[in-house]
Parts: C-alpha cells; sequence; structure tokens
C-alpha cells in the first residue's frame, strides 16, 4: 500500500529526532554539571545509534 | 542585521540532505513503477537510506544551535 | 546614478514573525484577535455549507449537494475505508470534520482581505493535534489495554534485554511526544513560511515601487511572483489538510491492528 510508506516517512523523522532530543539532551546536561566538554557528542552518538535499531526494528527487518 | 551565521550554514548544510531524499525516493519511485513486484524489496532499502540521509541535517540542526 | 536607482532612503524592512502578531480586536483582551476570529468563521462558514447541501437532498443532486457530497465521499473511500479498514465507520466523522476545518483555515491564507492562514500559529494546529493524539491513544488502549499497550511500546521484541535501557526512553519519547509534534509542527511551518514568503514578495514589491523610477518597473516581477505563489499557496494548503488528516487516519489504523 502507498500510504504506508508516507506514515513511515514521518515515522523515521520522528524516531531520529527523539533519539537526538533524548540522548543529545542527557549529554548536554551532564556535561552542564559535570563540566566537561566531550559528553554532548558522546549523547548523541548514542542517540543516533538507538534511533538508527529502531528504525531497523520497525521498518527494515521485515 | 542580527542573528547568528550558524543558522545560515545550517541553511546551506541542508542543500544535501534534501537532494539526497530526492534522489533516493525518485530512485524508489522509478524502481517499483517498472517492477512493482520488487517492492517489498526496494522500500527497507530506500527507507534505511532515507534515515542515513536525514540523520546528517539533523545533526546540521543540533551543531547548528551547540556551537558558538 | 545612485538616486536613480534608490530615491527612498529608508532600508527595507523585510517581514519576521512580528507580523504575525496582531491587535486585540475588542478594548485589550489578548484572547481575542484577528486569528481567533477566523476560526469561528471557519466554523461557521463550514457549518453553513454542509447544513446548506445536505438540506434538500435529492436522488438528482444539485451543485451543491455534489460539491459537499463529493468532498465527504473523498474522506469516507480514501481515508476511511482504505487506509482504517473494515472499523471505518466509526472514524469517518471525526476525520470528515478535521478536514473541512483545517481545509478551511488554511485557505483563508489566499482569500483576499481575510489572507492569514489561521494555521500559521503554533498553538491552533497543537489543539487540532491534541484531538487527534487523544482519540488514536483511546482507541489503542481501548482496543488492547492500558497494560499491554505500554508493553508493546516498550518492551520490543528481538533485542536483548541491557539494550532496553538505551532503546525504552526513545520509542517512548517518539510515541508520547515526537510523533504528535511532527504532526503539528509540519502544518504550522508550511502554513508559516507559506505566509511569511507571500509577505516578502508583496512587500519586497510596495518598496520597490516607492523607489526610483527604474526600480518602479521591476516591482511588476514581484507582484506577479505574489500572485502566482498565491496559487502554489493555495495547492500546498490543500495537500497539507489533506496530510494531516491522511496521517491521522493512519495512526489510527495502527492503533486499531494487532500488533504495533
Amino acid at each position: 500500500m502507498a500510504v504506508n510508506d508516507e506514515a513511515a516517512f514521518w515515522s523515521i523523522i520522528a524516531y531520529l529526532i527523539s533519539g537526538f532530543v533524548f540522548w543529545g539532551g542527557a549529554g548536554a546536561i551532564a556535561d552542564h554539571f559535570l563540566g566537561t566538554g566531550y559528553l554532548l557528542i558522546v549523547g548523541l552518538v548514542i542517540g543516533i545509534g538507538s534511533s538508527f535499531w529502531l528504525i531497523w526494528l520497525r521498518f527494515i527487518k521485515q | 542585521m542580527t542573528g547568528t551565521l550558524a543558522i545560515v550554514g545550517f541553511g546551506l548544510s541542508t542543500i544535501g540532505p534534501g537532494t539526497a531524499t530526492g534522489l533516493i525516493f525518485a530512485a524508489y519511485i522509478n524502481g517499483v513503477a517498472r517492477q512493482p513486484e520488487a517492492r517489498s524489496i526496494l522500500q527497507p532499502i530506500a527507507f534505511l537510506g532515507f534515515a542515513l540521509a536525514e540523520a546528517l541535517a539533523l545533526f546540521g540542526l543540533v551543531l547548528a544551535f551547540v556551537l558558538k | 546614478m545612485h538616486t536613480f536607482l534608490r530615491e527612498a532612503n529608508d532600508g527595507f524592512v523585510p517581514p519576521s514573525s512580528a507580523d504575525f502578531d496582531f491587535a486585540p480586536i475588542f478594548g485589550n483582551s489578548i484572547l481575542f484577535t484577528k486569528p481567533v476570529l477566523m476560526v469561528f468563521l471557519s466554523v461557521v462558514i463550514a457549518a453553513t455549507f454542509f447544513i446548506a447541501s445536505s438540506r434538500k437532498a435529492a436522488i438528482v443532486p444539485s451543485k451543491l449537494q455534489y460539491a459537499g457530497e463529493s468532498i465527504y465521499t473523498f474522506i469516507r473511500n480514501e481515508l476511511g475505508r482504505d487506509v482504517i479498514g473494515p472499523e471505518f465507520m466509526r472514524f469517518v466523522p471525526f476525520l470528515f470534520s478535521l478536514f473541512v476545518f483545517i481545509l478551511v483555515n488554511n485557505v483563508f491564507g489566499v482569500i483576499p482581505l481575510l489572507q492569514f492562514p489561521t494555521m500559521s500559529h503554533i498553538g491552533f494546529p497543537i489543539g487540532v493535534t491534541i484531538f487527534s493524539y487523544v482519540c488514536y491513544h483511546y482507541v489503542a488502549i481501548k482496543k488492547h489495554g492500558l497494560g499491554k499497550y505500554l508493553k508493546d511500546i516498550c518492551f520490543m521484541p528481538g533485542i536483548p534485554k541491557p539494550v532496553y535501557l538505551i532503546l525504552t526512553p526513545v520509542e517512548l519519547l517518539t510515541y508520547l511526544v515526537t510523533r504528535p509534534l511532527t504532526l503539528s509542527m509540519r502544518l504550522f511551518a508550511n502554513m508559516f513560511a507559506g505566509h511569511l514568503l507571500l509577505l516578502v514578495f508583496v512587500l519586497g514589491g510596495e518598496y520597490l515601487l516607492m523607489s526610483g523610477i527604474l526600480l518602479k518597473f521591476l516591482s511588476i516581477f514581484s507582484f506577479g511572483l505574489a500572485i502566482g505563489l498565491s496559487f502554489f499557496e493555495l495547492g500546498i494548503q490543500c495537500l497539507q489538510a489533506y496530510i494531516f488528516t491522511l496521517l491521522t487516519a493512519l495512526y489510527i489504523a495502527g492503533a486499531l491492528a494487532d500488533e504495533h
């Protein structure tokens, strides 16, 4: 069905945003309180990894 | 004029993922139009490519806000 | 040469988000401004049109009845039957009013004298999204039960146990915040950007018209482009109303499905 593509399209964007926001945000907060500078990047990498894992499970691995 | 140059940089950096998304879905539509039964094979590949391209755009957005 | 090109000395003021703020209509109550008035107007327009079109329903339909029925048939068949499946009839009134409400409010953006899409204020798309958010979560909880629904969202099969610690927050955030947020944000951003684009060309044309003699002729292109883009905007406004309703229908269909 063609309409399934539309839902998957927007769900992928939503997954990517929430991965970045949650783990990147956690990294930024940790940076702010611990006084370090690298945790934001670590958080962003974890976020992108978890987003891709979820997208893989939901849409790619049939 | 007020504002930050990082937003202009983000605007420029969205050209790449935007073009990439267009190319990916153009190829996907082309493939499905030529061979409709190949949809189930093509769909995961198209979405994987789209997710990779879109992640780069969001990475640019985050860095535009973070980098001072 | 310089004065020939530019006689007006005051610089061009580009449109900004301040152009989206309106003065209160009655007194100084901030609750009642032009967008709020337009929401009420849209309800009156939609209700009047559909009551008038179904008032004298006949077997051989009049033009008005045909117009009203074709919109209804489009929503029922394309969005209800094809997307939701066998139980679609329960949701058709909701989808239909959602579509018509968003459509009328969007099309206000290109109607002369009104010329402001209501949905370019973020509050209105969020308000509409809350309806669809409550609707599809309610349907899913009623169908599967609260515990099973949350378990379906939080713990998906096929991954090792410690990874749940990383993936479950992202999954919860997606279902509860990001998906409705993208739903409202897309509608808002399209209407906002479209209205801003029209403002740029209209204000730019006005500025050129006030400038030197050579630039007066160039203002024709600016105004012409503004008129052309108005028709382009009309297409986008109809498309956005359709996509919003389509995604609501898809989320309802996902809530009704057996597994997520």
